[in-house]
């Protein structure tokens, strides 16, 4: 009984619309037009689509570089705070950047990291004078023109909004070790470094699967980052698959292309989510 | 040696996540002709960004944003609990509840737009506020949270006669408190901090304040003081509540995902 205001409201915003959308795939449709079916167009059109393949291609770069450095991270980051003073206060702090106001954070970034006349770049020049060869070194990015140096924006944005997330998962891992386990291994003559990686390591595995599939879930939706920082831009570079469904759909008026691409992506997460885990269980 | 190198380790990590933090509190206070000069390194010190925010409408964006968060996040409770309760049971639908869990939102973009294209929802402040009502997160954090509860108490108050109304608010809301109020926060952020759907899903009239704000850094882009300072304030609230309740959230969070 109790569950079904709950299953009322996800039925019918949560899985009914995932079957609607594959009916409006197969629609010539604006959203606000009269539909007109098409069969499988949108999904022919798709695959010849340059613009889809480019944003399939840097979705996956996108992944690439945000999955590794997001499990280093918060590994190290766990790792090193264990048992430190500081422990609490500084994951409170890391957790801050996940709940702020996100366009709010996208306006500090921005107005901070601009190339050129950000103000990090005024504040690099007026310690370090242009004109040392020092200054050379410290020159921030120039991601507005540079399609690389924008991926790597987006990366370290959603990197700064989830560390605290991932930490926490590991740090939750870290102190369901038993004590007695670390302490059997130091008996035995293990060194700090051995019982990290024989004892510690291994155990934080199931964290780590975790953190795999919710950095996937991340990466995929660094959308919102894209659309506040990078538009996209420069020359599609940071236009990630969930930027170009709403690009296609919602400044294009091609909701049933649109419609055709989130289910190309639905399956891609499916298919991704089905890989990890059979990954996972054989190492 | 290797001490000094974990602390200065940290010490990095502490500035450059609070940095973006620093720098929007101090360039909020800069004085525009600072800022149009690009002298940002000399001080100064100044409100008059805070005063040209309310013509643009700031003011009326947050009461707004936070009525429309609040709204949906209380729906998100109060069909939440109920549910998760009736998980903790024993009813066989945890599955359903992680699967949606796992579903990225910006799928849930095309089409939620095409289901409510159909209906007068779409345009109207209540397309911010129904697809809310039920969340799939609230409904987990809730059901770890009620795991780690010993089910006797439970089973003591229904022998007692209390009735299942009873018990969800007499038994288990004192305890569940501090999951309550961490789901509570946590979803309203995530509420809070949607960007792409409220802009797509609503007419301008009815944009909350972050597709607000994206607009405005469009329209004013470099006048970074008044950008400045409509991120600081509306940053503020979500902060404050944050910090308020900062243990708590930080512990029960990490608590539910031991389990």
């Amino acid at each position: 009984m109790g569950l079904a205001p709950s299953l009322l409201v996800l039925a019918v915003f949560g899985l009914y619309p995932f079957l609607e959308v594959v009916r409006f795939s197969t629609w010539d449709w604006s959203g606000l037009s009269r539909p007109h079916p098409v069969g499988l167009a949108n999904y022919r059109e798709l695959l010849t689509d340059p613009a889809f393949w480019h944003s399939l291609w840097v979705t996956l770069e996108l992944a690439l570089i945000t999955l590794p450095s997001f499990l280093a991270l918060s590994l190290l980051v766990a790792l090193a705070l264990e048992g430190q003073r500081y422990e609490r206060w500084v994951k409170g702090l890391l957790f801050l950047p996940g709940l702020v106001t996100l366009s709010a954070a996208a306006v500090s970034w921005y107005t901070l990291l601009s190339p050129e006349y950000g103000a990090l770049q005024t504040l690099l020049y007026t310690l370090i004078p242009e004109s040392s060869p020092l200054a050379r070194w410290l020159v921030v990015p120039a991601w507005d023109r540079e399609p690389f140096w924008a991926l790597l924006l987006v990366v370290a944005f959603t990197l700064w909004r989830y560390l605290g997330y991932g930490v926490l998962v590991v740090s939750a891992s870290l102190k369901s070790i038993p004590r007695s386990l670390l302490e059997a291994a130091w008996v035995d003559g293990a060194t700090p470094r051995q019982a990290l990686r024989y004892v510690t390591l291994p155990l934080l595995r199931p964290a780590v699967t975790f953190l795999l599939v919710v950095g996937t879930i991340l990466a995929l939706q660094s959308y919102v980052a894209v659309f506040l920082l990078t538009r996209g831009g420069p020359f599609g570079g940071t236009r990630v698959l969930g930027y170009f469904i709403y690009q296609v759909g919602f400044e294009q008026y091609r909701l049933g292309y649109a419609a055709a691409a989130t289910i190309v992506l639905l399956l891609l997460t499916l298919l991704l989510a089905y890989a990890q885990a059979r990954f996972m269980e054989e190492h | 040696m290797k001490n000094l190198l974990r602390h200065l380790f940290v010490a990095l990590l502490v500035l450059a996540v609070a940095l973006p933090f620093l720098w929007m509190a101090y360039a909020a206070f800069l004085p525009p002709e600072l800022v149009n000069s690009g002298d940002i390194t000399r001080f100064g010190f100044s409100l008059q960004n805070f005063s040209a925010l309310a013509p643009e409408g700031f003011w009326w964006r947050l009461a707004y944003s936070l009525g429309v968060s609040s709204l949906a996040t209380l729906l998100a409770l109060l069909t939440g609990f109920p549910a998760a309760y009736a998980l903790r049971e024993g009813a066989p639908l945890l599955g359903l509840y992680l699967f949606l869990l796992a579903v990225p939102a910006e799928m849930m973009l095309v089409p939620l737009y095409g289901v409510l294209a159909g209906t007068h929802l779409l345009g109207s402040p209540w397309a911010l506020i129904w697809p809310f009502a039920a969340s799939p997160f609230v409904v987990f954090l809730l059901y770890q949270g009620l795991r780690a509860v010993p089910w006797q108490i439970v089973e003591a108050a229904r022998i007692d006669g209390a009735g299942e109304g009873t018990i969800l608010r007499r038994v288990l809301l004192p305890i569940m408190f501090p999951h309550l109020v961490t789901a509570g926060v946590l979803s309203f952020a995530a509420h809070w901090n949607l960007v792409l759907y409220p802009r797509v899903m609503t007419g301008e009239k009815w944009w909350t304040l972050q597709v607000w704000m994206a607009d405005l850094v469009r329209k004013h882009p470099s006048d970074w003081g008044l950008l400045s300072a409509a991120a600081l304030l509306g940053t503020l609230p979500l902060a404050l509540v944050y910090l308020l309740f900062e243990r708590k959230i930080v512990e029960t969070f990490e608590g539910s995902l031991k389990g």
